[in-house]
């Protein structure tokens, strides 16, 4: 209650202040020549000239610096057959050259080949064959470029390579991947683009019963939309 | 569902294309002798067109460092930042262009990299936003790739930068706290999944060039269990970040 007290009068005292300060302001103003004018013939109006400032709002440039798009393929998951692979795909372009991106993906294993001489056996439970992955990749435009089609078209390109980690999740397990991978851009239109890559996402396993690096190697083909 | 996913996120794409294209745009008048367009947003892209000074030009968008405009008579191409710059407003003042953000005082950092964990493989991705010069909160997600066990972290901190003017080098130092999600991979399960951890960290920052920056960190955690005794692993981790 004191403290509250105490701010009050704080406060009053010191906007009593302020009002000190602009004690010399009660002063009539002095008009200027036509005040004079005016006031030499009695008529005391001044006229406020009633014109608003313009605001001017200059339009801010919009920046398309970010890719989507979603890609679908064959990979190849070593010692478990070719299968579909689908996938989603973000990325940055920070400059004409570097771009970060992501990928979220997804496919299913198939049988290996002593399943197919003995099929009795199971290598894989049913969720065990999902092998779904994720990459956090930077990516360098090496060749960009333009394609032609016919005399009258030209389309925008790029081959670009990537290097990246991430997590593959595949018999159940989380590994640790490095992936590498070589892709075209071709832009249909300046915001949507084509893009076929090839990846290799490399990880360590021990699922055939010595442990050894293997290779899954993806070729995809995917749409994405710069916005 | 998950086939679902990526369809959804392409149409909403679209649809931030479609409200993108209905924009007002930016008016720009050549001041130069005259202005370069190029096929591409590219350096190596031909010229093919070029606007003549007093001609009045249209900004559409920007790409990187090269902004699409349209020409009078509606060819459109592309020019580069630099270039773009040295042209005016239809009112005289100069053309606001933004430059690339000051290192020094930049907002945000996106950034993701590697690094290790109690000897495991980590990969790391980062959000910082810059409270004042020196000081800044992040939100870092991990995850660490153990033989036995993998571990997912989620942390929020704050981070000191000791000299901010020292754009090549910075030492930093940091502290924070957060989550740690333990999934076991090989029987059996781990004792706790869910802990509370703390730590402190000493690192670097520094400019690489235009937006990019890096960043190296070196933390202590402290991962609070129900045991006799606390976890405490060591981290260090190096990440390549954009600025904006």
């Amino acid at each position: 209650m004191e403290i509250r007290l105490g701010g009050v009068l704080l406060a009053a005292v010191a906007l009593s202040g302020c009002a000190w300060f602009h004690r010399g302001d009660h002063r009539p103003t002095p008009l200027g020549a036509g005040g004079d004018a005016g006031a030499a013939t009695g008529d005391q109006t001044i006229i406020e000239p009633q014109v608003t400032r313009r605001v001017v709002k200059t339009p801010k440039i919009k920046a398309s610096d970010f890719e989507l798009g979603a890609y679908f393929g064959a990979l190849s998951i070593q010692d478990f057959g070719t299968n579909p692979v689908y996938g989603a795909r973000l990325a940055y372009h920070v400059t004409e050259d570097v771009f970060m991106e992501g990928y979220l993906a997804r496919s299913r294993a198939g049988t290996t080949s002593l399943q197919d001489v003995f099929p009795n056996i199971t290598v894989l439970s049913n969720s065990g064959k999902q092998f779904t992955y994720y990459d956090l990749d930077l990516g360098y435009n090496i060749l960009p470029g333009e394609v032609f089609l016919g005399r009258g078209r030209a389309f925008n390109t790029a081959l670009y390579t990537t290097v990246g980690m991430g997590d593959v999740k595949f018999a159940g397990t989380d590994r640790f991947a490095l992936n590498f991978g070589v892709g075209t851009r071709i832009l249909i239109t300046d915001w949507v683009a084509m893009h076929m890559d090839v990846r290799d996402h490399v990880f360590e396993t021990d699922l055939t019963g010595r442990t050894k690096n293997v290779h899954n190697i993806e070729a995809t083909l995917g749409v994405t939309v710069f916005y | 569902m998950p086939r679902l996913l990526p369809l959804i996120l392409l149409l909403q794409a679209f649809a931030c294309g479609v409200v993108h294209a209905a924009a007002t745009h930016l008016q720009l008048v050549v001041t130069r002798p005259y202005l370069e367009m190029r096929t591409g947003p590219g350096r190596g892209y031909p010229v093919f067109y070029v606007v003549a000074r007093g001609e009045k030009l249209t900004v559409l968008y920007s790409r990187t460092d090269w902004f699409k405009v349209r020409a009078p008579r509606g060819e459109e191409g592309w020019t580069y930042r630099d270039e773009l710059a040295q042209t005016a407003l239809p009112s005289g003042a100069p053309a606001p262009i933004p430059g690339y953000p000051d290192f020094a005082t930049h907002r945000w950092e996106l950034g993701a990299g590697y690094g290790v964990y109690n000897r495991q493989n980590l990969v790391t991705a980062y959000a910082d936003f810059g409270l004042t010069k020196s000081l800044d909160a992040e939100v870092v997600l991990q995850q660490a790739f153990g033989t036995l066990d993998n571990r997912y972290l989620a942390t929020i901190g704050l981070r000191h930068t000791l000299i901010p003017e020292w754009r090549r080098f910075s030492p930093t130092l940091g502290i924070g706290t957060g989550y740690q999600y333990t999934q076991g991979k090989v029987p059996p399960k781990p004792l706790e999944t869910n802990n509370q951890l703390a730590y402190v960290s000493v690192g670097a920052r520094g400019f690489i060039t235009r937006r990019f920056m890096w960043r190296f960190d070196w933390r202590s955690y402290v991962v609070f269990t129900r045991q006799n005794s606390n976890e405490e692993p060591e981290e260090w981790k190096f990440d390549l970040a954009v600025f904006f």
